[in-house]
């Protein structure tokens, strides 16, 4: 745990010595901020005191940017060679890949740190849900971890970080999109399995305040199942056919 | 390690995540972290189905090859069900039947009221058409009600536990709605009479035809009248009054015509001098108030005409409600055209609560004048502080017996009208729930206003609101930025430390 924890803060610190971070955090709240507050459907123009309309910003901005955070994660170092350097030290390849992950969650969990004034002003002009409010931060949290890790499976499968990059977006844009439309068209069991299947169910489920663990047990599959194949994919140079 | 053994493990680990899915899909549970625990059973269901003194069985007539989106609805209603057979001790029991499965069920279900859902469905590149059923039907003896189609959400549980509240009171209480004065009649306040029909029978009443308000009547419903009012139909209801009855006015002094554009002051109908003589009295002025409802203005631009939404300070929007029965769980209520209300009385018998309170941001418009829809509203039209829109007595009103009189100083804000048009639920809700307060039957009150997700902003002028909404895109940023500068400035006083040999 004390090895991953250092990854992690090594990580986190990298991200903010260099511009990674600030381009992120930026662009994040740059986005979210035009959206809930400046145009279309905004805070404003809704008149109810609620952060729905962050959140489904929110959902979208996070779908985009999670591929551009993880795609360098574990190609640049398997393209540069640091991984035979890391594989030297008395670290793990599971250690490293949840490490990683780490530092990514906690640099969304960051940005969306920036976003409470939204809450604060929001509760100030109204009569806010709260609970709806924990529900919708906690959905955010729960679908960046299950992008992380399919960005992090993505940038373990190569040592290109744009094709990462595409791979990560490619497999998500089935978990956030695709499933659902389908899902929606089709009938019977396949139906059910692919809405199953879809982000948008268990977050929407998640934003409206109630936590049920049936999206928990399905958030933690989708995040344990994409860190094992990053795991199994970063180790495949010790594998023997 | 060998590939084939990862590839294995691999295998073996995504199958035991997709083996517990499948088992939480069965076993699960949920925190409901929602203000009113809108998605969790309320208290008045639970009371109503331990109260059960008769086995309910509920069919519920549900397609089998609905699509996907409609089978969550589906599984919903099941487990609403599983949830209300568990508390009604087995009072509750249900079946599911499929009427797409034979003639005889469709027919069955038809014939229960149940109406089929067309829904378009896409199936090989063909756009289908879909008759799907996703009704119930709960019977108890010979009698039966119907939820002809089950909607999604927390309408639910209501339309659920209301149709078993309509199967278990046997003895429904009366509600009698004054007529003979221009009042609308139950169909012109549908709303309110449907919700009504819940707990009460409501029926209709001339007093110039009776000589009494019958004793059966729980409630009298003043509602809108705009003929006058006979000096000994008040007797009569003073004299219902004195015997423990209660009496619900809605009523406006006022008149205001948005066709006409016109504001005055109405007929003397004799109701007014009828609330005075109980210590309430109506305004003779307009409530405006800032945080208002909207009007629809079509507007002429050159060519072109569009609509467009103006706040119309007349319709004033009430979200602060006093701590009350009648009041709880209301979000927000729109009253057109209404007068201010007041109690004078000094009578330590009597109880009274303000029920309706109009923002700090309220002003009075005096009357004979035209309503400009295009004015300018300024900070001083709206100094007179918050108005109470509606008041609650209950004390010796009449007679020595204890008795209950609400006084809201709006006729229209519950009336449908005819034709039939829409009206706030959380306006119904205020009428409803002050009828059961009335009534001594506040059961309801609680899952009736459930779910109620109405949650209007504050108004605020244009340039704070302006300042909040680019204030709340910079700042973050701003400060995001102030940080990556402190940032790089230590950076760049540790680079130069040890530059100069300082580590």
């Amino acid at each position: 745990m004390n090895k991953i924890w250092i990854i992690a803060r090594r990580e986190l610190a990298s991200f903010f010595d260099s511009l990674i971070a600030y381009v992120i955090i930026i662009m994040f709240l740059g986005f979210t901020g035009f959206f809930t507050w400046l145009t279309g459907n905004n805070v404003f123009l809704m008149g109810q005191a609620s952060l729905q309309v962050f959140f489904q910003i929110g959902f979208w901005t996070l779908f985009f940017f999670i591929p551009a955070l993880t795609m360098k994660m574990l190609a640049e170092e398997t393209r540069s060679g640091t991984i035979e350097l890391l594989s030297t030290k008395a670290i793990s390849d599971w250690e490293i890949v949840v490490g990683k992950f780490v530092a990514c969650l906690l640099l969304v969990i960051i940005a969306l740190t920036c976003t409470i004034p939204y809450y604060a002003t929001v509760s100030q002009l109204g009569s806010i849900d709260h609970g709806a409010v924990v529900g919708g931060y906690l959905g955010l949290v729960l679908l960046s971890a299950g992008y992380i890790s399919i960005g992090l499976f993505a940038s373990s499968i190569t040592n290109n970080q744009i094709v990462a990059f595409l791979i990560a977006l490619l497999i998500g844009v089935f978990f956030h999109l695709l499933f659902d439309i389908m899902g929606f068209s089709l009938r019977g069991a396949a139906g059910q399995v692919l809405n199953y299947l879809s982000m948008r169910t268990h977050f929407d489920s998640l934003s409206r305040g109630v936590i049920d663990s049936r999206d928990l047990i399905y958030f933690f599959s989708v995040i344990s199942i994409g860190l094992t194949f990053a795991q199994a994919m970063l180790s495949r140079r010790n594998w023997q056919s | 390690m060998k590939k084939n053994t990862v590839i294995i493990r691999l295998m073996v680990f995504a199958l035991i995540l997709v083996v517990i899915n499948m088992i939480s899909s069965k076993l699960y549970f949920r925190l409901d972290f929602t203000e009113d625990q809108r998605y969790t059973l309320s208290k008045a269901t639970d009371d109503i189905l331990t109260n059960l003194d008769d086995v309910i069985t509920v069919k519920a007539y549900f397609s089998e090859d609905l699509p996907t989106q409609l089978i969550s609805n589906r599984q919903d209603f099941e487990d609403l069900l599983l949830e209300y057979e568990n508390r009604s001790k087995g009072n509750i029991v249900y079946e599911f039947i499929s009427p797409n499965e034979s003639e005889e069920l469709e027919a069955e279900a038809q014939q229960n009221g149940i109406q089929p859902v067309i829904i378009n469905v896409s199936e090989k590149d063909q756009v289908q058409q879909l008759k799907a059923y996703m009704g119930a039907v709960l019977l108890k003896g010979d009698q039966k009600e119907i939820i002809s189609v089950v909607q999604p959400g927390v309408d639910m549980e209501y339309s659920l536990t209301t149709s078993i509240k309509k199967l278990s009171v046997t003895d429904k209480p009366k509600v009698a709605l004054l007529q003979g004065h221009g009042e609308p009649i139950i169909q012109e306040v549908s709303q309110l009479a449907q919700q009504l029909s819940v707990l009460y029978e409501v029926e209709t009443i001339n007093l110039t035809e009776k000589t009494e308000v019958p004793s059966y009547v729980r409630t009298l419903a003043i509602i809108n009248p705009s003929d006058t009012i006979s000096a000994i139909e008040f007797s009569r209801i003073d004299q219902f009054m004195s015997q423990g009855g209660a009496v619900f006015v809605a009523y406006s002094n006022m008149n205001g015509d948005l066709q006409s554009g016109r504001l005055s002051k109405g007929a003397d109908i004799g109701l007014e001098a009828w609330l005075r003589g109980k210590k309430v009295n109506l305004g003779s002025q307009f409530v405006v108030d800032a945080q208002s409802g909207s009007v629809t203005v079509q507007q002429n631009n050159g060519m072109f005409t569009y609509r467009s939404q103006i706040k119309f300070p007349y319709f004033p929007l009430v979200n602060d409600f006093p701590e009350h029965p009648t009041t709880n769980g209301l979000e927000a209520l729109m009253l057109p055209f209404v007068s201010g209300v007041s109690y004078t009385g000094n009578d330590s018998t009597v109880s009274y609560s303000p029920l309706l309170l109009t923002s700090e941001m309220s002003g009075l418009a005096p009357t004979p004048s035209g309503v400009d829809i295009q004015k300018k509203w300024t900070q001083n039209d709206f100094r007179e502080g918050p108005q109470t829109l509606a008041v609650a007595l209950e004390g010796a009103l009449a007679g020595n017996q204890l008795s209950k009189l609400i006084v809201v100083a709006n006729g229209q804000f519950v009336v449908n009208g005819n034709p039939p048009q829409q009206i706030s639920e959380d306006n119904v809700n205020f009428a409803s729930n002050a009828i059961d307060w009335l009534s001594d039957d506040t059961g309801l009150i609680e899952l009736r206003t459930k779910g109620i997700t109405n949650r209007p902003l504050e108004s605020v002028e244009d340039s704070a609101r302006e300042m909040l909404k680019y204030g709340n895109v910079l700042i973050p940023i701003l400060l995001v930025l102030i940080y990556a500068f402190i940032r790089r400035q230590q950076y760049k006083s540790k680079k130069q430390q040890w530059m100069e040999g300082n580590f």
